[in-house]
C-alpha cells in the first residue's frame, strides 16, 4: 500500500513535496486488582499519514505554501484522501517553506531487545516482579497496577528522498500503594513511562513509594515557611522537563513557532532569566539523541535526524528549536522535536545540597506552572520539614513561586539520574521559595 | 435513522456482529462487540500562520469476554468483513472463562442515535471554516495593540460506535465542536495569556461569539500584563461556573468514579450515606445533558445515558459505574463506561458534572462578601481521591470589595483545601448556570471530553 500512495502522490500535480509516514503498533496491556487481573488487552493497530505541501495564494495572491495532511487505515481509499490532502493544502495560506532534505540518520538506541523476546510475558514478568518487590514492605499493600508495553515500527519516505524506518519500544507502569486502614488509610500513587523495562528501576522507585506510603500516614499539616526548598529524583524532573507527554516552559519558550509569533521573550545571546542569576549558572540541552530517552528519536515526523542541541549556555538562550518551516522563516538550522532535557551535573553532592533548616518536597499533587509565565502554586502531597537532624513529614499547603525566578536561584547536585525525559542532577537545593501553610 | 450514521465500513460489518457475539459466548458468559471510529480535525488561524491538523484517527472493533472477574479484550484495528468472525473465535480459543449467569447484558433494544445539528460541520466546506477563524482573528487582533497573537481554534470531533451483545443493538454518531480563541499580550513582566471558548455536542451553530465577549477577553489578557501575586491566606471566595464545575470534578468526581472503590482509592467509599458537604450542595453527573460537550447517548459498554445524582443535600450518594467496577460492587451500573478509543480499555469516567443550582441571584451573592475574590477561571485541576486534597489553579481573581466586585486582578490563583471542608463552607448558591468543557484524563492517559459547570458559589478556601 505505500507504494500506491507514493506513486499517487508522484504523479499528482499539484503536490510540490510529500511525506509518508506507516506506523504500525502491536501492544498488550495488563491491569492487575490486589491480587486478581481484572483485564487483558492486545492490540494491533497500523496507519498511513501523508502531508503534501502545495503553492497557495491568499486573497491578496501573495504566493504561499499550505500543508495538508491525511491519514489513510489500510485497504482504505488512496485517491479520494490524497484529493481532500490537496485541496486543504491550497485553501491554507502561509509564507513560502519547502520539506526538509534528506540527511544521515543516526542509529538511536530505542528499543529493549529483552522485552521483544516475549512481549506478553515480559509484562506479566514486571507486575510479578512488582509484587514481589512489594512484599518487603508489610506497611503497605498493592492494591493496583496496569503495565502496558508497545512496540512500533516507524517508515517514513518523502519526495526529497528521504527514505528511513525506525523501531522503538515503551513500557508504561502504574500502580497504587494504600498504606494504615480505615479513615486513615493513604495512597501513593507511581506512574512511570520507559523504553526499557530495566530503566523503570522498580526496585528502586518501589522502595521510595513504600517509605512515602508510610511518611504520609505521620503527615502532619503544612508550615508556612520562605526559604531553602530541596527535591529530587522524579519531582525535580517534572519540574524542569515537565510530564512526559506535555513537555515544559522551557520547551515552550524556546520554540522558535513563538518566536517567529513574538510569543516568547528569549532571544539567542540574552539570558532566559528575568533575575540576576544567585545560584548555580544554568547549561542545558535539548537531547533527542538521548539512548532510551522516551522522547528520543532517530528522525522526527518531518525525517529531521536527531539532534542533541546547546539550548542554554551559560544562562544564555544559544538556539531555538525549530521544524523546518519555522527554521526557513527565521533562517536557522531546523533542529526536529525538543527531545529530553539534558542538564551537567552540579558541583557539590546531594548531602551538601541539604543544608538545614530546610523544606523537601517529595510530591506535588500536579505541578502545572503557567506555561507563559512560569508562575506557580501547586499543591504539595508529600513534604518534609528538615531541622534539628530531624526529618518531619507534612501533606497539603502550596509551593509557590515563579519557575523562571526559581532557576536562577538554586543548586545542582553533582550526582545525575535518568528519569526517561530528564538526564540531569538527581537533586536541587533552591534557595528561596514559599510554602503557603 | 440520519445520514451517514456509520461509516460504509462500519455499517458492512454490523449485521456480522451478533454471530461474533455468540461465538465468544460459546466460551465467556459474557461476550460483546463494539466498532469504534473517532476522527477530529483541528483548524488553527492566527496572526502568523494557517495549519488543518487532522488528528490520527482511531478506527477498530474490540472484542470482550468477561467472566465477572477478568475483563479480556482484543482491539483490532480498521473493519475486515472477512476476518471478523475467524477473529472472534480466535481471541477466545486462548481463554479459560469461569461460570457467571449473573452479568446481564441490559433490556433488549435496538436503536441508533445521532447529535442533532441545525449546521453540520461535515457539510460545511474547509474554505468556510478557515474564513471564520480568519474573520475572528481579525476581530480580536485589531481590539489591542498591545495583543502580539490572537490565536483562533476550532476542533471537530466525531465519534461513531457500535454496541452489540445478546441484548442490544445500539449505534450512535456523535459531533463534538469546541472552538477557541487565545490572546497574547507582551509586557515587561513577560508574555501572558487569556483565553475563552465554546463548545458542545452539536454543529457549528454554537460557535458564535459577540464583540462584548472578544472585548471582555482582550482586556483581561491586557490587565494580565499588571496583575499582582495575591497574599497567601484564607479567603472567601466567589467561584464562577466553570470554577465551581472543577470543584465538583476533582472533589465528587473522579474520586468516585468506582474503579477506585475497588483499589481501595477512594475515601469517598467509607462515606456513602453521610455527609460531605454543606446542605446546599447537589452534585450530578449526566451523560444525557442536551447538547454537552460531554454528552453521549449510551456508554461504551452499551448503557443508555440518564443522571446520575452524586451527593443529594449534602450527603453522599452514589458513584458512578463501569460495567467491570458495578459487578464487583455489586451495585446498580451508571451509563460511565467509557473508553479513550479501541486501543484503551473502559473505564468509569465522568461526563457532564456539575452542581445543582440554588435561588440566589449572583448580584445578592457577590453582595454577601465584605472582602473576598472571585474566580472566573482556571487553568487546571488535580484530584486526591485518597487524601481528599484538592488543587485548582484560577488564571486570575478579582478583588471583591463591600460587596463589590473590582478590576483589581491577581494572577495566578491557586486554590486548595480539604475537601469536606471546601463543600461544608459553601454558604451560598447562586440561580444562574452554564457549563465548560474540557478534557479529563486518567494520570497522565485516557483522554475524554467532558464538561464541568454550575452555578456561582460562595466559600471559604485557602488561595496562594
Amino acid at each position: 500500500m505505500l507504494g500506491k500512495i507514493q506513486k499517487a502522490l508522484s504523479d499528482n500535480s499539484a503536490i510540490k513535496a510529500w511525506i509518508i509516514r506507516h506506523e504500525t503498533i502491536h501492544g498488550f496491556q495488563q491491569y492487575e486488582l490486589k491480587t486478581s487481573t481484572e483485564s487483558q488487552r492486545e492490540i494491533n493497530s497500523e496507519l498511513y499519514m501523508v502531508d503534501v505541501l502545495c503553492d497557495s495564494t491568499n486573497g491578496e495572491a501573495k504566493p504561499g505554501s499550505g500543508l495538508g495532511t491525511v491519514s489513510i487505515l489500510p485497504g482504505g481509499d488512496i485517491e479520494s484522501a490524497i484529493e481532500k490532502a490537496v485541496l486543504t493544502a491550497q485553501l491554507v495560506h502561509n509564507d513560502p517553506y519547502d520539506f526538509a532534505e534528506p540527511t544521515s540518520i543516526q542509529d538511536i538506541d530505542l528499543v529493549d531487545n529483552e522485552y521483544l523476546k516475549d512481549p506478553s510475558a515480559k509484562i506479566q514478568g514486571l507486575l510479578n516482579t512488582l509484587k514481589e518487590t512489594t512484599s518487603a514492605f508489610p506497611h503497605v499493600r498493592l492494591t493496583a497496577a496496569e503495565c502496558f508495553g508497545e512496540e512500533k515500527y516507524t517508515h517514513l519516505i518523502s519526495s526529497k528522498g528521504i527514505n528511513v524506518t525506525q523501531n522503538d519500544t515503551q513500557v508504561y507502569l502504574q500502580w497504587v500503594y494504600i498504606g494504615g486502614s480505615g479513615d486513615e488509610e493513604v495512597e501513593s500513587f507511581a506512574e512511570v513511562y520507559r523504553r526499557r523495562i530495566e530503566d523503570l528501576d522498580l526496585d528502586e522507585e518501589a522502595a521510595l513509594r513504600a517509605k512515602y506510603t508510610s511518611d504520609l500516614l505521620e503527615a502532619e499539616g503544612p508550615p508556612s515557611y520562605e526559604g531553602p526548598i530541596y527535591v529530587q529524583g522524579p519531582t525535580l524532573a517534572v519540574m524542569v522537563a515537565g510530564e512526559m507527554l506535555a513537555g515544559s516552559l522551557i520547551q515552550t519558550l524556546s520554540s522558535a513557532a513563538l518566536k517567529y509569533s513574538g510569543e516568547t521573550p528569549w532571544d539567542i545571546g540574552k539570558t532566559i532569566f528575568r533575575e540576576e542569576v544567585k545560584g548555580d549558572d544554568l547549561n542545558l540541552w535539548a537531547n533527542r539523541q538521548l539512548p532510551y530517552g522516551v522522547p528520543s528519536s532517530a528522525f522526527d515526523k518531518e525525517g529531521i535526524p536527531a539532534q542533541r542541541i546547546a539550548l542554554v549556555e551559560d544562562n544564555k538562550l544559544a538556539a531555538f528549536i525549530a521544524d523546518q518551516r519555522f527554521a526557513d522563516y527565521l533562517d536557522m538550522q531546523p533542529s526536529g522535536d525538543f527531545g529530553s532535557v539534558e542538564i551537567p551535573g552540579g558541583s557539590i553532592s546531594q548531602s551538601e545540597l541539604k543544608t538545614e533548616p530546610h523544606i523537601e518536597i517529595a510530591e506535588f499533587s500536579w505541578f502545572n506552572p503557567s506555561p507563559v509565565t512560569g508562575d506557580f502554586a501547586c499543591e504539595i502531597r508529600l513534604g518534609y520539614i528538615v531541622e534539628d537532624g530531624k526529618k518531619k513529614p507534612f501533606k497539603g499547603g502550596m509551593l509557590v513561586g515563579n519557575l523562571l525566578d526559581a532557576l536562577a536561584d538554586m543548586r545542582w547536585s553533582k550526582e545525575t539520574g535518568f528519569y526517561g525525559n530528564y538526564l540531569g542532577p538527581k537533586a536541587a537545593l533552591f534557595n528561596n521559595l514559599k510554602v503557603v501553610g | 435513522m440520519g445520514k451517514n450514521l456509520l461509516t460504509p465500513e462500519m455499517s458492512a460489518l454490523r449485521p456480522d456482529l451478533g454471530k461474533a457475539v455468540s461465538i465468544l459466548e460459546g466460551k465467556a458468559p459474557y461476550g460483546a462487540v463494539s466498532l469504534s471510529s473517532r476522527e477530529y480535525t483541528r483548524y488553527l488561524v492566527d496572526n502568523n500562520q494557517e495549519r488543518v491538523i487532522p488528528g490520527e484517527p482511531t478506527a477498530g472493533v474490540i472484542f470482550s469476554a468477561f467472566d465477572g472477574h477478568t475483563m479480556r479484550e482484543k482491539g483490532i484495528g480498521g473493519f475486515n468483513r472477512d476476518e471478523l468472525l475467524k477473529a472472534a473465535g480466535d481471541f477466545v480459543s486462548g481463554f479459560s472463562f469461569g461460570k457467571n449467569g449473573k452479568l446481564d447484558p441490559g433490556v433488549e433494544r435496538i436503536e441508533d442515535f445521532q447529535t442533532e445539528m441545525e449546521n453540520d460541520p461535515a457539510l460545511v466546506s474547509t474554505q468556510d471554516k478557515l474564513d471564520y477563524l480568519r474573520e475572528m482573528n481579525q476581530r480580536v487582533k485589531n481590539i489591542d495593540s498591545r495583543i502580539v497573537n490572537a490565536r483562533v481554534s476550532f476542533l471537530e470531533m466525531r465519534e461513531k460506535t457500535v454496541y452489540r451483545n445478546r441484548a442490544v443493538d445500539l449505534a450512535q454518531d456523535v459531533q463534538r465542536v469546541h472552538m477557541s480563541i487565545m490572546v497574547t499580550a507582551m509586557g515587561e513582566k513577560g508574555v501572558v495569556m487569556d483565553w475563552t471558548t465554546k463548545c458542545g455536542s452539536a454543529g457549528l451553530e454554537i460557535l458564535s461569539f459577540s464583540d462584548e465577549e472578544l472585548e471582555k477577553l482582550v482586556k483581561n489578557a491586557v490587565g494580565l500584563l499588571s496583575a499582582e501575586r495575591i497574599e497567601p491566606g484564607e479567603y472567601s471566595v466567589v467561584t464562577a461556573p466553570g470554577v465551581s464545575g472543577v470543584i465538583a470534578h476533582e472533589s465528587f468526581g473522579h474520586g468516585v468514579e468506582t474503579d477506585m472503590f475497588v483499589k481501595e482509592r477512594a475515601k469517598a467509599a467509607n462515606y456513602i450515606g453521610k455527609r460531605v458537604g454543606s446542605e446546599l450542595v447537589n452534585i450530578y453527573d449526566d451523560p444525557g445533558y442536551p447538547g454537552a460537550f460531554g454528552s453521549y447517548f449510551f456508554d461504551d459498554e452499551g448503557l443508555p445515558s440518564k443522571s446520575t445524582q452524586i451527593v443529594k443535600d449534602g450527603i453522599f450518594v452514589r458513584g458512578i459505574t463501569d460495567f467491570f467496577s458495578a459487578t464487583k460492587l455489586e451495585i446498580e451500573r451508571s451509563p460511565n463506561g467509557r473508553r479513550q478509543d479501541f486501543t484503551r480499555k473502559v473505564y468509569p469516567r465522568m461526563t457532564n458534572t456539575y452542581f445543582g443550582s440554588g435561588d440566589m441571584s449572583l448580584d445578592d451573592l457577590i453582595g454577601q462578601v465584605d472582602d473576598g475574590i472571585y474566580i472566573p477561571k482556571i487553568s487546571s485541576g488535580m484530584e486526591d481521591p485518597k487524601g481528599w486534597g484538592i488543587q485548582v489553579s484560577g488564571h486570575y481573581g478579582f478583588e471583591i470589595k463591600n460587596g463589590v466586585l473590582t478590576d483589581k486582578m491577581y494572577a495566578p490563583v491557586g486554590l486548595t483545601g480539604y475537601v469536606p471542608e471546601v463543600l461544608e463552607s459553601i454558604s451560598a448558591v447562586s440561580n444562574d448556570f452554564d457549563l465548560s468543557g474540557g478534557y479529563c484524563g486518567k494520570g497522565t492517559k485516557e483522554t475524554v471530553p467532558v464538561t464541568d459547570g454550575g452555578p456561582h458559589l460562595l466559600m471559604k478556601v485557602r488561595l496562594g
